[in-house]
């Protein structure tokens, strides 16, 4: 089972724990997620804004609110301090044809500016 | 403790558009050649803060935005509290003009950005002569969404901070952080269902595509603006927008997205200079 970004979304779940802005925003967020990166999986568990949980590799029996499939390459280019057009946000991403969303949309719109946050969190962070 | 008491004034004026009565607000600074200045979808005359406040700029030109109804520091109309708002391209048209003779302008440059641009063409293409010259920012023919409208006007969650949320996505990455959040900011105070209702008529309303071809730049010159980092109005749509207008001119902005007023003014000044200074040059 290839999980590359195990790391990479530990460090992501610590630095939301850390961040009473995040988890103010995040505070109605239960949810899970399936992040899908050339195919390898990573179901992402919510609680109250805080992502408890990351389960690694496809299981067709974890349900998941809404699904984010993209590539290595994409994320790459979508985490660098100022993306090139179109790699600066997640929507951009969809727009290019590098990145698909599935799902409960809404439930990602309800809550777009967390997830977006959280998502971009790697820009000033360390990366994988 | 020092203090700064900015050049701009404001005002209301209550003016009939359409056959109904409406409480504008409208702010403006300068003297000279009159510039009015259009807002995009579920924002407000404070996009343009600091074109108002360029001192250059104000030199020679009386510069004039104001807040469309529903939005900003206007009122809606009497009898709003049992209305869906839905912008259309008639009443949108006749808001413009009825400010533009209410505030004595005589023959302005139109700017507008996004749905002001979007308009701004509309009113060259169906009212030739009226304008001077038309600076149009972030606007194409038409584009429809790539999001769902109705996300932004919901019971049971905040329409402005999610239209926020999504808007930000035409910020480009180069943008302070300042003004990326002011800019953000007036999505996030939206009144419930305006930007719905704006994008009601920014994403469906595809008349202009019919109409470009009546934009006459001999008349009135066409100068188009686009960020690069605009995801809803992209270069590609400003470039087949400038291509069906003969005569008019168009330039690619870097690091810049779908505000660039007010998302980066720096940045965005250059651009702006040299857009007025051609249409100043050009126009009637």
């Amino acid at each position: 089972m290839d999980a590359p970004l195990k790391p990479l979304l530990d460090r992501i779940s610590a630095t939301i724990d850390a961040s009473p802005h995040l988890l103010r925003l995040g505070a109605l967020v239960d949810d899970s997620v399936l992040l899908e990166v050339d195919g390898d999986a990573y179901y992402l568990t919510f609680h109250r804004g805080r992502l408890e949980n990351i389960a690694c590799g496809q299981n067709r029996k974890t349900p998941w609110r809404f699904a984010i499939r993209t590539d290595a390459a994409a994320l790459e280019k979508f985490w660098q301090p100022l993306p090139e057009p179109g790699f600066h946000d997640l929507f951009g991403l969809v727009k290019l044809g590098r990145a698909s969303i599935d799902g409960d949309i809404l439930a990602l719109v309800k809550n777009l500016r967390y997830f977006k946050e959280i998502l971009a969190l790697p820009r000033t962070g360390p990366r994988a | 403790m020092t203090h700064t008491i900015e050049a701009i004034c404001g005002r209301y004026v209550t003016l009939d558009i359409a056959g109904r009565s409406q409480r504008l607000y409208f702010e403006e600074a300068g003297q000279g050649r009159p510039l009015l200045c259009l807002h995009t979808a579920g924002a407000d005359t404070r996009q343009w803060r600091h074109i108002l406040n360029d001192a250059e700029f104000a030199k020679a030109h009386r510069i004039v935005a104001f807040d469309m109804p529903w939005h900003g520091k206007s009122l809606p109309p009497e009898g709003f509290e049992t209305e869906e708002y839905l912008l259309t391209t008639e009443t949108y048209i006749a808001t413009v003009l009825a400010i533009a003779d209410a505030l004595g302008l005589e023959k302005p440059i139109l700017v507008g950005c996004s749905m002001g641009g979007r308009i701004a063409l509309q009113i060259a293409a169906l009212h030739p002569g009226r304008f001077s010259g038309f600076i149009a920012i972030e606007a194409s023919d038409f584009q429809p969404a790539w999001y769902d409208i109705d996300w932004f006007h919901r019971p049971d969650a905040h329409g402005g901070e999610m239209g926020a949320a999504l808007v930000s996505a035409n910020i480009a990455p180069h943008a302070p952080s300042a003004e990326r959040w002011n800019t953000l900011w007036m999505f996030m105070q939206s009144g419930p269902g305006v930007f719905r209702g704006d994008l009601s008529f920014y994403t469906r309303d595809a008349s202009l595509v019919a109409n470009i071809g009546l934009v006459d730049t001999s008349i009135s010159p066409v100068h188009i603006l686009c960020g690069e980092y605009d995801l809803t109005c992209t270069p590609e749509d400003a470039t087949r927008t400038h291509k069906a207008i003969a005569g008019s001119t168009l330039e690619i902005m870097t690091e810049l997205g779908h505000f660039p007023m007010s998302e980066n003014p720096k940045r965005f000044r250059p651009y702006f200079a040299r857009a007025l200074d051609l249409v100043d040059k050009t126009g009637a």
